[in-house]
């Protein structure tokens, strides 16, 4: 869904402020409508309000934890086929999202990941 | 027993034959006598007093004889049965030693039978499975692993039923309130036929304690690199839009810092990553996924990834490819980090314009993937050690950028365990290494 800027919004869902920082900031500078949220708590509420187009989620997180907050938006009508990244330091999370259910999403390492790159996925994921 | 009774018959029948032979010159002396009585006594004797005399010494002398055969034949006996009542004394108090000492020994020891069933387990195995003795009695051994472990157990209970030792194997036993504790355990054959019955001794060390540990440890290591990977990843992309142009450019010398700054995190990052590996396989959590393996794609993708290494040491890189090795059945994100760690030794401790060489082979036996540089090599001295933790050869510490972390070889070797396969290598100072990792 497009805003009425017609740009692509973005949730960022991290506890970490300064990674929190540098992707808002990249993101914006790219073009993109970035929102986020500290928590899967508070990403869950932004994420139902405000339907953004993409949600790049971390998993080890206060409050409620990542797959916490995707097993729960997977339970709402338009969080079923909602575009989720997850973006974690996890390196073995993939089998867990599985075996959660997580419904389909994209998954990437932050440390394995150049900026750069997650731009380019976010681009790829968007269709941009 | 039998020895010693032959010897007192013919012992015996030596006192036997004496006491004839003294009875007989006896009677030829009292023959003298009667013959020449004068000879020997006062002639004013008469014949009835001569005789009570003869009669009285020969009766003396006669009735000690017997007296002495007597002594020897039963006297021996006695003796025998004593010195036996002593043997057998000391034989049971040895006994008892024995038993005393296996049943307050501090280890688990339980004497089996030929099906393993237990018949006497000491005081430190009740301890140790937390039960009284009857409860164990008559129970299997192998009874006490946990199902999971089924595959192990039958592998035991087919060692212990062809008569095989289980020698130092590491295994798990549950305890009367559910406790699965974590044991080197032993189980020998015992061929004393005294005991009829006794097929088997186990022995149980308990290395819950040393095994919790070394998880903590090993936990510790993995909670503490994860946490490292947050700063790690925030360094990483500041420095990404620092050295893009987004905010400006920078100036020549700005960039070379900032460039610095990035190298170093990845440096650090890869660290972390060998040090959660290394935790990984110390808890046992490394998650293997056997599936068709490219090797030589694999193979493309480390050099891709050292190519900047490799063109500014202007290294020859020689590679030989057998097809089949596209199709290798292994774990392909296992096999990485051992291709990676060799790959990126053989080119770091290659000098400038040196070669390395990649090779993959097949045979009926075996796959082989063997990587041989011409580098500075590992000192004899030190080859024992090299897939020790922490491992850093002498040679190393004159080489000016070159950084270790004394982690790789011993993770390389944790992961080709773990993939069921082995790693050898030659090495000369000076000349070169060769790596060979196989599978079967």
């Amino acid at each position: 869904m497009a805003n009425k800027n017609n740009k692509n919004t973005i949730l960022i869902v991290d506890d970490d402020t300064n990674l929190r920082t540098i992707l808002f900031d990249k993101l914006t500078l790219d073009g993109f409508n970035v929102d986020s949220a500290h928590n899967g708590k508070e990403g869950l509420e932004k994420a139902l309000a405000t339907h953004p187009d993409l949600i790049i989620l971390d998993v080890l997180m206060p409050v409620m934890n990542g797959w916490e907050m995707l097993r729960k938006l997977r339970l709402d009508d338009w969080g079923k086929n909602a575009k989720v990244t997850m973006l974690t330091v996890l390196e073995d999370a993939d089998a867990i999202a599985q075996a959660m259910e997580g419904g389909s999403f994209n998954y990437l390492v932050k440390t394995n990941e150049g900026i750069a790159d997650i731009v380019d996925n976010v681009k790829n994921t968007l269709e941009v | 027993m039998k020895k010693a009774r032959l010897k007192h018959f013919i012992l015996s029948l030596f006192i036997f034959g004496l006491l004839f032979i003294l009875i007989q010159i006896s009677r030829s002396i009292v023959q003298d006598i009667f013959a020449n009585p004068s000879k020997y006594f006062d002639p004013n004797l008469s014949i009835t007093e001569i005789s009570y005399l003869v009669f009285y010494n020969s009766a003396i002398l006669i009735s000690v004889l017997l007296s002495y055969t007597i002594y020897l034949l039963f006297g021996a006996n006695i003796r025998a049965e004593a010195s036996a009542t002593i043997k057998t004394r000391a034989l049971s108090e040895a006994v008892q030693q024995l038993t005393d000492i296996y049943e307050s020994a501090p280890v688990p020891y339980l004497v089996l039978d030929s099906k393993a069933n237990i018949l006497i387990p000491n005081k430190a195995a009740l301890r140790f499975f937390g039960v009284i003795k009857e409860e164990i009695l008559g129970k299997n051994l192998f009874y006490y692993q946990p199902k999971e472990d089924g595959e192990r157990v039958e592998k035991f209970i087919s060692y212990y039923n062809s008569n095989l030792p289980i020698n130092r194997e590491e295994a798990r036993m549950i305890t009367k309130n559910g406790k699965i504790k974590s044991v080197l355990l032993f189980v020998f054959h015992l061929t004393d036929r005294l005991h009829k019955g006794h097929a088997g001794l186990a022995v149980i060390f308990d290395i819950t304690e040393e095994q919790d540990l070394a998880k903590a440890k090993s936990e510790f290591l993995s909670l503490a690199s994860h946490q490292l990977k947050t700063p790690a990843a925030t360094i990483k992309w500041y420095s990404d839009v620092l050295l893009s142009s987004d905010l400006g450019e920078l100036n020549q010398k700005q960039r070379g810092y900032a460039q610095k700054i990035y190298e170093v995190n990845e440096n650090m990052i890869d660290l972390v990553d060998t040090l959660l590996n290394v935790s990984r396989t110390e808890i046992g959590s490394l998650p293997v996924d056997i599936k068709s393996t490219n090797v030589p794609e694999i193979i493309e993708n480390v050099l891709g990834e050292l190519s900047g290494q490799i063109l500014v040491k202007q290294l020859k890189i020689s590679k030989l490819y057998d097809k089949e090795m596209e199709n290798l059945k292994s774990d392909p994100k296992l096999l990485r980090i051992v291709i990676q760690n060799l790959l990126s030794n053989a080119i770091k401790y290659t000098p400038a314009r040196g070669s390395v060489s990649i090779k993959l082979e097949e045979s009926w036996s075996n796959k082989s993937i063997t990587i041989s540089d011409t580098g500075i090599g590992i000192p004899p001295s030190e080859q024992g050690g090299i897939f020790s933790k922490l491992f850093r050869a002498s040679n190393t510490k004159d080489l000016v950028d070159v950084s270790g972390t004394g982690l790789g070889l011993y993770l390389v070797k944790s992961i080709m365990e773990t993939l069921k396969g082995s790693i050898d290598f030659k090495s000369e100072q000076n000349k070169g290494s060769v790596f060979t990792i196989k599978f079967n």
